[in-house]
């Protein structure tokens, strides 16, 4: 029953990637900003989460405050750093290299603030349950996958039907007609940074509550979501949330056959294939958006 | 305190080799590469195990790390070229992460954690170089030569249409360059020279392991680059002074705790990068404005052109 | 209306360099090029007229390997170079200036020109003109577009109407047979026009083969020996000047739409 263990737990991890992918994507989608400090939003809700438990606060109130705090930190960047280099240059590149700096910043920040080593969040739901023989699985498992389903369900609701989400689908094929329009690119974008680092709290205090916390998560956060936006198809949401999932379940069945320092292999071998053989990803921009 | 200059004054040579390197795809091809470490290390491990079981002369160890540093990079840059930008980003973000998991598990060439020890020094027309004293001058001919190498590469027909590329991609194709070739051509010198430095570094230091090959390290040499200037010819050179610099000034600093000098170092570096790029995203050296000034701002509005040249790209 | 008008040509007798048949171009299912078919004569200047969004600039990319066909082919010279990458079209002998320049912005003038001029896939490459040739042909290039006194500023710091002219030193340099001229003209003033009109004249005097795309009428006039009409990705026309320019259902769409 390996398999099914490991599939189950390639599930959770695949629900955390997907939607820390999905809001990456988002972003990226519809701005054309390459917002790398995706990874350092991610690590921080997770440690205002962790921070709030060790406090005492009730996870109702620790919840709020990593969503308060990823979204602030999203914004923050896109007012403050890429809407000033977006005003006089605002190349991929440029773009890239400060969001990458405030990542790092971030990410050393927190460490020091929470120290460097590993820390967890334990709680009723952490506590696995055995289902099978052999086949043990926590509720929180089921809470990720529920959560990855109702949050891009809901995503999707908000792009499809709301005014602001068909005008931030639009975004990134034309900006003259958003203005056209009557709408400011610019505010858009901050919506968009806003809906997609919110979408990493609940992957963040899901691994907060499992696998645990390091500050160095972030780059690994990074790849994952790149990876993810690549193999999903670049521009495509849900695309995104098929390759997180998809790379969630590989890492995970790998065990089966390699040790677990190489999980992180396994992603870079499809990212890899992907960009070798179907540098469109799964859905390319064309399919879907 | 004459060999702490001099040990700084070795460790400075050797990144600004990585970072005239790095510089050389970032600043003239436009290729950002996240895996500069692993060709260093790769140059680092293969120079120590040529040192080892073949020969410690130079000319030994020098030619093999370039060739592993080289046959490696194609392996990166043949795939992750014939795309967008942005897939070399992540295609080498990948390598870097795979790279430190192999020098860790590799127990059999690298060592795995524990590295490799007893690295023979440097041998120099039979000459054994290992202090300080006369390691540093050997460390600043080696960067000589590299800086030489860039500067030829770069003022030549090849610089030429590396930056025009850069410039424009479609362009360039457009003039009958063809572009995969020429970036991959690029990846593989800069990575061949990365190797040089990781050489040198095995030899001086007698001992190496995974950790001086990190993402951090890839990172460090990444701001080295940035902050000195991104395609300027001495900008790479200041900023690996700068940030080698900046530890020994930290820890002069008192009342800042020593086990944070580390993490202070890195976030102070990445805001540095942050902050330059939005006031100066031509670095300490480079020009002050951005570099598309009149035209490409009135385009710019909105990165409509990007958008296009990108689907005309993805619908090759 | 019917569907192509056929009508003598100019130059009917010359040599065909490019020849198109049934070329097609859909993206998502918008028809941006459709069952388009013509010839490119040695010698004669060629008009892409047509209201924004008629397909000129996607026939540009199809011809020039920037966007691939969905059906139809493109011989050069005989030889079907559909499909083909960019680069290997260029070393055909096949040359375009782009709508937004795409200049070589942080190089130098003379730079730009030189970069152009040189195959060095290679560091050190041993083929190509020798120095002292690309020298003396990028100063006679810049002296005749009047660029010589910018020679070494950057492109990014040109004044607009020296930017087109660079744009066209550029492709003067490369010696390529046949130019796609998008929109050269667009926004001269009356004088740089008349170094334009003058330097097209010069080069297809000296055998250069010319297709271009160009909204200015008076333009259209004095330079054309021929005009393709495209609407929708259609080719609605391609004859001599007059006949199209004097067809009342053209003039209806071409002015329609841009009301």
């Amino acid at each position: 029953m390996l398999w099914l263990q490991l599939a189950l737990t390639g599930l959770q991890v695949g629900a955390v990637y997907a939607l820390t992918a999905v809001g990456f994507s988002l972003i990226f989608g519809s701005t054309r900003i390459f917002h790398f400090a995706h990874g350092a939003t991610f690590v921080l809700a997770a440690y205002v989460f962790y921070w709030a438990y060790q406090a005492g606060l009730p996870a109702p109130l620790g919840i709020l405050a990593a969503a308060v705090a990823a979204v602030a930190l999203g914004v923050t960047m896109d007012r403050l750093v890429y809407a000033p280099i977006q005003r006089h240059e605002g190349s991929f590149f440029t773009v890239f290299v400060a969001s990458f700096g405030v990542g790092i910043a971030v990410q050393n920040i927190v460490g020091m603030v929470f120290g460097r080593s590993f820390v967890t969040v334990t709680t009723e739901l952490s506590r696995s349950v055995k289902i099978l023989d052999g086949v043990y699985v926590s509720p929180l498992a089921w809470i990720a996958v529920a959560c990855a389903a109702l949050f891009f369900v809901g995503l999707q609701w908000f792009l499809r039907r709301t005014h602001v989400g068909m005008a931030l689908r639009a975004l990134s094929d034309s900006p003259e007609l958003i203005r056209a329009y009557g709408l400011d690119p610019r505010r858009l974008s901050t919506y968009a940074f806003a809906l997609g680092s919110v979408l990493v709290v609940p992957g963040a205090i899901i691994t907060a509550a499992t696998s645990g916390l390091n500050p160095a998560l972030g780059h690994h956060v990074m790849l994952i979501s790149l990876a993810a936006t690549i193999v999903g198809g670049i521009g495509s949401i849900g695309g995104a949330l098929a390759a997180g999932f998809l790379l969630g379940l590989a890492e995970s069945l790998a065990l089966i056959v390699f040790e677990s320092q190489w999980t992180e292999a396994v992603t870079f071998a499809i990212l890899f294939l992907f960009i070798l053989l179907r540098p469109a990803g799964l859905f390319g921009r064309a399919a879907t958006s | 305190m004459a060999a702490y200059l001099l040990n700084l004054g070795v460790l400075i040579s050797i990144y600004s080799i990585l970072a005239i390197t790095l510089n050389f795809i970032m600043g003239y091809a436009g290729i950002y590469s996240l895996a500069h470490a692993v060709f260093f290390g790769v140059g680092a491990y293969a120079g120590a195990l040529a040192a080892m079981h073949l020969s410690a002369s130079i000319f030994v160890t020098v030619p093999v790390a370039m060739a592993c540093a080289a046959v490696l990079s194609l392996a990166l840059a043949l795939p992750a070229l014939r795309v967008r930008g942005e897939y070399f980003v992540a295609a080498s973000l990948g390598l870097q992460v795979l790279a430190v998991t192999i020098f860790a598990e590799w127990k059999s060439v690298t060592g795995g954690i524990g590295g490799l020890i007893g690295i023979p020094p440097v041998d120099l027309f039979g000459q054994a170089v290992y202090r300080p004293a006369s390691f540093f001058p050997l460390s600043l001919a080696v960067l000589a030569i590299v800086i030489v190498v860039t500067r030829l590469l770069v003022r030549s027909s090849f610089g030429r249409n590396l930056t025009a590329i850069r410039d424009s991609e479609s362009a360039a194709a457009s003039f009958g360059k063809n572009v995969p070739l020429i970036k991959t051509i690029s990846v593989v010198i800069s990575a061949a020279l990365a190797a040089v430095a990781g050489t040198l570094y095995a030899g001086y230091l007698s001992f190496i392991n995974v950790e001086s090959f990190m993402l951090d390290t890839s990172v460090l040499v990444m701001a080295m680059v940035i902050i000195g200037g991104t395609g300027t010819s001495w900008g790479p050179i200041l900023g690996a002074a700068i940030l080698l610099l900046l530890p020994g000034l930290l820890s002069y600093l008192s009342f800042l705790p020593p086990t944070e000098i580390g993490a202070i170092q890195q976030t102070l570096y990445g805001l540095g990068m942050a902050i330059l790029m939005i006031f100066r995203p031509g670095g300490l050296v480079g020009r002050g404005k951005a570099r598309e000034t009149k035209s490409a701002a009135k385009v710019a509005v909105g990165q409509k052109p990007p958008a296009v040249e990108a689907k005309a790209e993805g619908a090759r | 209306m019917n569907a192509q008008a056929h009508m003598p040509a100019a130059g009917a007798g010359n040599e065909v360099l490019l020849e198109i048949r049934n070329l097609d171009k859909h993206f998502d299912g918008l028809k941006a090029v459709s069952d388009v078919s013509m010839d490119l004569r040695a010698g004669i200047v060629t008009t892409l007229v047509g209201p924004n969004g008629a397909g000129k600039t996607t026939l540009f990319n199809l011809i020039t390997g920037h966007l691939t066909r969905s059906g139809g082919s493109v011989r050069w010279l005989g030889r079907d170079i559909g499909g083909m990458k960019p680069y290997r079209v260029a070393r055909l002998g096949i040359a375009r200036t782009f709508q937004d320049l795409r200049l070589f912005g942080d190089m130098t003038v003379e730079e730009n020109v030189l970069t152009v001029m040189e195959p060095g896939a290679l560091p050190f490459s041993l083929s190509g003109p020798s120095t002292a040739e690309k020298r003396a042909r990028v100063a006679e290039v810049l002296e005749r577009t009047g660029l010589s006194a910018k020679a070494r500023t950057r492109a990014v710091d040109l004044a607009y109407a020296e930017r087109k002219f660079l744009s066209l030193a550029r492709i003067m340099a490369t010696r390529s047979r046949l130019w796609l001229l998008d929109e050269p003209a667009s926004g001269l003033d009356p004088n740089s026009y008349e170094l334009f009109l003058r330097l097209l004249r010069e080069e297809v005097a000296s055998g250069v083969t010319v297709c271009i795309i160009e909204h200015n009428l008076d333009i259209v006039v004095s330079i054309s020996d021929r005009i393709a009409f495209l609407d929708r990705g259609r080719l609605l026309a391609d004859g001599d000047p007059q006949t199209v320019l004097d067809d009342p259902d053209l003039a209806a769409i071409y002015f329609g739409d841009r009301t």
